[in-house]
């Protein structure tokens, strides 16, 4: 695999009509992939929208209505590498008025609905569960302490990655057409990826609730010399046991299927109770 | 001042509900909106630390799949810019977050609808063909939608500034103290939403490698982010070499030769 893949169009029939700009058009038209996000058919509009430079460019009058139609319908994956289908997308649509013999429209369909679970699959665990949380965990360790850097790198950490891929996506697609998913799913590559991205994620997770989740009892342990507190003679034991235990609990709620935010309340209501009777400080 | 101040509220809103249109960008986190609030409200270094306080305890509220966070940017710049108002810390603005990103959440449903009704006049054109009236139709399908909700934020913050200070001032201490307390207790939501997302047995025992290493250690976030990432590579390039000499067989099979 050479590195002109992700940035050109690389092997193309002597006849084909799509340009490296059109799919430039593409990956910048695929920015406002959510924006019409809806509950109907979520991202059918950003879809179609992205993809007009090629259809219009493929199709005039019945033909390109069809085509605006077709793409019309219900689409929901990772926006940020909406890209890859819709490279995929493009140079199917092309093989279809290249060659209309051997290549049937409803393909075109087919193999975009069918690769939303994937695409999915690993873009949100990158993309959420990876990316975000390493730029959560460098950005609000900084912006805790009133550093405006915070922010920025929370920023950049996220959208640089985001935006290189999103690009290189658009070509990835296109050239590489329908065969790739498939191929990485058999070679493995894909449990290897969101096994690596969920080592970073876990890991970050881990060591910000270690940083950022606290919680100190307040319940004295014995009189006159001896005297102590329970929570020195936890941290003796383990370090953290408390932050430890409350994430213990929150996620054993939330398996039980207790909402997040009537959670937020009750954890409110738990620091005004220890507050109140003096468990906690 | 005042007037400044909430039309360039009212900006901030629109932005951050226009985050869609700018790739998804994260815009509109309360780690980026804190710091903005604070800036139009005259105290960019609480608005900062406001920010990331708040953007731990909605670490958990991404739109994936089925459920739909509170609003996070409703609950962010009227939470800063009371909290800030009010002469308040951090925790003031989480507690004041809360509520208002649960309540505008509600109300905020009562514009699907609108979006709907444009979004099928979107299929109209596609349907003739018509490439001009479909890109101007897409436009005000994602703008339409979002403008009508704007003005409630700055209207919030115009109108309930000084009611909000009063409330805060009459306060009794236990319970200052105690939403203190729980602005430790929270971000254990998120976390827990976060992990609940990408853990299963075989990497549980990396939360733990994390969270350990910064209690003995002491290496902060970033720290264990650059050892996470180098160990997820080291820890792949091990599985691959499992996998390649595990599966050889199935390669020679011949079944990737069809693509």
């Amino acid at each position: 695999m050479n590195s002109k893949i992700v940035t050109d169009i690389v092997s193309q029939d002597q006849n084909a009509v799509v340009t490296k700009d059109d799919l430039k058009k593409v990956f910048v038209r695929s920015i406002p992939m959510e924006f019409t996000w809806n509950y109907e058919r979520q991202m059918h509009l950003g879809y179609c929208y992205a993809l007009l430079p090629v259809l219009k460019k493929l199709y005039k009058g019945q033909e390109l209505a069809d085509a605006m139609t077709r793409h019309m319908e219900f689409y929901n994956t990772t926006p940020f590498i909406i890209t890859f289908p819709l490279g995929i997308s493009a140079a199917q649509e092309e093989k279809c008025v290249l060659d209309p013999a051997h290549v049937d429209k409803t393909s075109v369909s087919t193999v975009k609905t069918a690769m939303m679970g994937p695409i999915a699959g690993i873009g949100d665990s990158f993309f959420w569960g990876t990316l975000r949380i390493l730029a959560t965990g460098v950005g609000a360790s900084l912006a805790l302490q009133g550093n405006i850097l915070g922010p920025l790198l929370f920023l950049l950490i996220y959208n640089v990655p985001h935006f290189v891929m999103r690009y290189m996506g658009t070509f990835l697609g296109y050239n590489l057409g329908t065969s790739f998913l498939s191929k990485l799913e058999a070679s493995g590559s894909m449990q290897l990826l969101t096994y690596g991205a969920s080592i970073i994620g876990l890991m970050v997770a881990g060591s910000m609730t270690a940083e950022m989740v606290y919680m100190t009892l307040n319940i004295p342990v014995g009189v006159g010399e001896t005297a102590t507190d329970l929570q020195t003679i936890l941290d003796g034991i383990l370090p953290g046991i408390m932050p430890l235990a409350v994430f213990g609990i929150v996620y054993w709620l939330l398996k039980k299927g207790v909402k997040p935010l009537p959670l937020t309340f009750i954890l409110m209501g738990v620091g005004i109770l220890g507050a109140a009777l003096g468990f906690l400080m | 001042m005042v007037i400044i101040q909430t039309l360039l509220i009212a900006l901030l809103t629109l932005a951050a509900r226009c985050h869609t249109m700018l790739g998804t960008s994260l815009i509109n986190r309360p780690i980026v909106l804190g710091a903005l609030t604070g800036l139009i409200v005259g105290d960019l270094q609480q608005g900062i630390i406001m920010g990331g306080t708040l953007e731990l305890a909605f670490v958990g509220a991404v739109s994936i799949g089925a459920y739909i966070p509170p609003d996070m940017v409703s609950g962010t710049i009227l939470g800063t810019a009371f909290a800030i108002a009010a002469g308040q810390g951090p925790e003031t603005a989480l507690a004041l977050s809360y509520p208002i990103a649960a309540a505008y959440q509600a109300v905020s449903t009562l514009g699907t609808p609108i979006s709907l009704w444009l979004m099928h006049k979107c299929d109209r054109y596609a349907e003739i063909g018509d490439v001009k009236k479909f890109e101007r139709g897409y436009w005000l399908t994602g703008f339409i939608p979002k403008l009508i909700f704007v003005p409630i934020v700055p209207l919030a913050y115009y109108f309930g500034s000084d009611a909000v200070t009063a409330v805060l001032n009459q306060m009794p201490a236990f319970i200052q103290t105690g939403i203190n307390i729980s602005g430790g207790l929270i971000p254990a939501l998120g976390f827990a939403m976060l992990a609940q997302m990408i853990m299963n047995k075989k990497v549980v025992v990396f939360f733990f490698l994390g969270f350990f290493t910064v209690k003995y250690l002491g290496i902060g976030t970033t720290g264990v982010a650059i050892f996470a990432v180098i160990l997820a590579v080291i820890l792949v390039q091990i599985e691959q070499r499992f996998n390649t000499s595990g599966s050889v067989q199935v390669q020679a099979g011949g079944e990737l030769d069809e693509f």
